[in-house]
């Protein structure tokens, strides 16, 4: 029999992947192929950020590499750069998971504004750098404001639906190991 | 407890190894995409033609149905669209009117020419599978490919103008960049002034005109179609109308409907023919030149071998 603390944390990391796959679908829906939007949110990066400062165990580097590469390969970006900016930028922010704990939503937001805009910065370094031709600043800096503008919501979301919150400073789970 | 605290411990540097490890594999990833990108891109076309159509029960009746919730908005204002729609109908019966007469009118001008129109523009159909799904990528995915003879290059167009170019071909799917891609360029012709310009796609609705020699020439209305320079495309094809943004740069209000493309027609390309030989020199006879032109008659092997004529 499966114990239910690793059910549990299966069963969330199947979740975090489905809904990055759903978003995905999502995205490559031919609705409006041609007209030109505003980019929009970057659903799935907001929800990785927002359950890892929740509970980073429901999202190993491993998973987030895996569906920032399909989206690499999926979204015509280079492939590996931008998941190799997510995977640092994940990594930064788990290892200080526990020192965050304590911080207020506003505050979180802005690291994770910080955070994003470091990330976007980079990739945009990088790509200037090796002279790949990139978007416009512009749009970047669009897709930048509302991935942050989609953070809260997520957060929201998140709770709202499958209860996900910031563990307290100290807090157990139900066999008594710190969280 | 001591236990657990024993697994941490050990489990923390094989984790921070693995993370260095995907790292390093990320950016050997980049790289090598970056120094020999075709192979990658190749591999890409490959992924995507794979993934896809793991999507596909699921797409087409979930695009039918957003597809029907659209339609069902425009039920809202539909006294408006009949009012707009009779309106239209009077203006194509006389459209109509001059075309057929345009049509006959052009029947006995190709008879009289016997000229011989360009047969080799077939094309193949494909369905539009899927969206670039990122924002900065405009271009779509076709359910036809390699299995349908799809090369990269060729030109795909709707039912009016021209639409993109293929880029990117997997076993069953192939990849337009559409027009308005930032990446795209397409040789174009300024109809009536001939005037030769570059199409440049930056990801607005509306590419731009870019190198355009004389732009007093040209005028918001004129017809813009594609030429056939560089050998990139078929010479010909509709690509839309000039319009002039807020900006006073020239832009093309493109004939395709971006807004709705379904099915697309992928105009089968062939190598245009490059004329190598310059046209050599021809000089004058060699006794030409020290007799008078009394001689010439004598002179006709060397002329037969060029008989294209001199000056």
């Amino acid at each position: 029999m499966v114990d239910p603390i690793s059910r549990q944390l299966w069963l969330h990391r199947a979740l975090y992947l489905a809904i990055a796959m759903v978003v995905l679908f999502l995205r490559l829906l031919p609705l409006s192929s041609g007209a030109s939007g505003w980019p929009g949110p970057d659903i799935t990066l907001a929800l990785t950020l927002a359950w890892l400062l929740r509970r980073p165990e429901f999202v190993p580097a491993v998973l987030v590499v895996a569906v920032m590469l399909i989206e690499d390969l999926m979204f015509q970006r280079p492939p590996g750069l931008w998941a190799l900016i997510v995977l640092g930028g994940t990594e930064f922010l788990r290892a200080r998971e526990v020192s965050l704990r304590d911080l207020s939503f506003m505050l979180e937001w802005i690291t994770v504004g910080v955070l994003l805009l470091v990330m976007v910065l980079a990739d945009r370094l990088v790509l200037s750098l090796l002279m790949v031709p990139q978007p416009p600043l512009g749009l970047t800096l669009l897709y930048y404001l509302a991935t942050l503008a989609a953070y809260p919501l997520v957060v929201i979301a998140s709770y709202a639906a499958f209860g996900l919150r910031r563990a307290a400073p100290g807090e157990v789970d139900a066999f008594g190991r710190r969280l | 407890m001591a236990r657990d605290r024993d697994d941490i411990d050990f489990a923390r540097p094989v984790r921070r190894i693995l993370v260095a490890l995907m790292a390093i594999v990320l950016a050997l990833t980049f790289l090598v995409w970056r120094i020999d990108s075709p192979r990658v891109e190749r591999f890409r076309a490959a992924f995507i033609d794979r993934f896809v159509p793991t999507f596909d029960w699921a797409m087409v009746p979930v695009t039918k149905v957003l597809g029907m919730v659209e339609g069902f908005q425009s039920y809202a204002r539909v006294y408006e669209q009949n009012q707009e729609l009779r309106r239209e109908l009077q203006q194509m019966k006389a459209w109509k009117e001059a075309a057929v007469q345009l049509e006959q009118q052009n029947a006995k001008l190709l008879a009289q020419n016997a000229v011989r129109l360009d047969p080799k523009l077939t094309s193949v159909s494909g369905v539009v599978l899927a969206d670039s799904g990122s924002p900065f990528r405009k271009s779509v995915l076709l359910n036809v490919g390699l299995r349908d003879g799809v090369v990269d290059g060729w030109a795909t167009m709707d039912g009016l103008g021209l639409v993109g170019r293929i880029s990117g071909v997997g076993q069953t799917t192939a990849r337009v960049v559409l027009l308005t891609d930032a990446s795209s360029r397409v040789p174009v012709k300024i109809e009536p002034s001939g005037q030769r310009a570059l199409l440049s796609g930056d990801n607005s609705a509306l590419p731009l005109i870019e190198f355009l020699e004389s732009p007093e020439q040209v005028r918001p209305g004129d017809r813009v179609v594609s030429a056939g320079d560089g050998g990139v495309f078929p010479a010909g094809i509709l690509v839309g109308q000039l319009a002039q943004g807020s900006d006073q740069r020239l832009r093309v209000l493109l004939a395709a409907d971006y807004e709705r493309l379904d099915f697309l027609r992928v105009l089968r390309g062939h190598p245009i023919e490059q004329l190598q030989d310059v046209g050599a020199l021809i000089p004058p006879p060699p006794e030409a030149s020290t007799e008078e032109d009394s001689e010439a008659p004598q002179s006709t092997p060397s002329a037969l071998q060029r008989p294209s004529g001199d000056g």
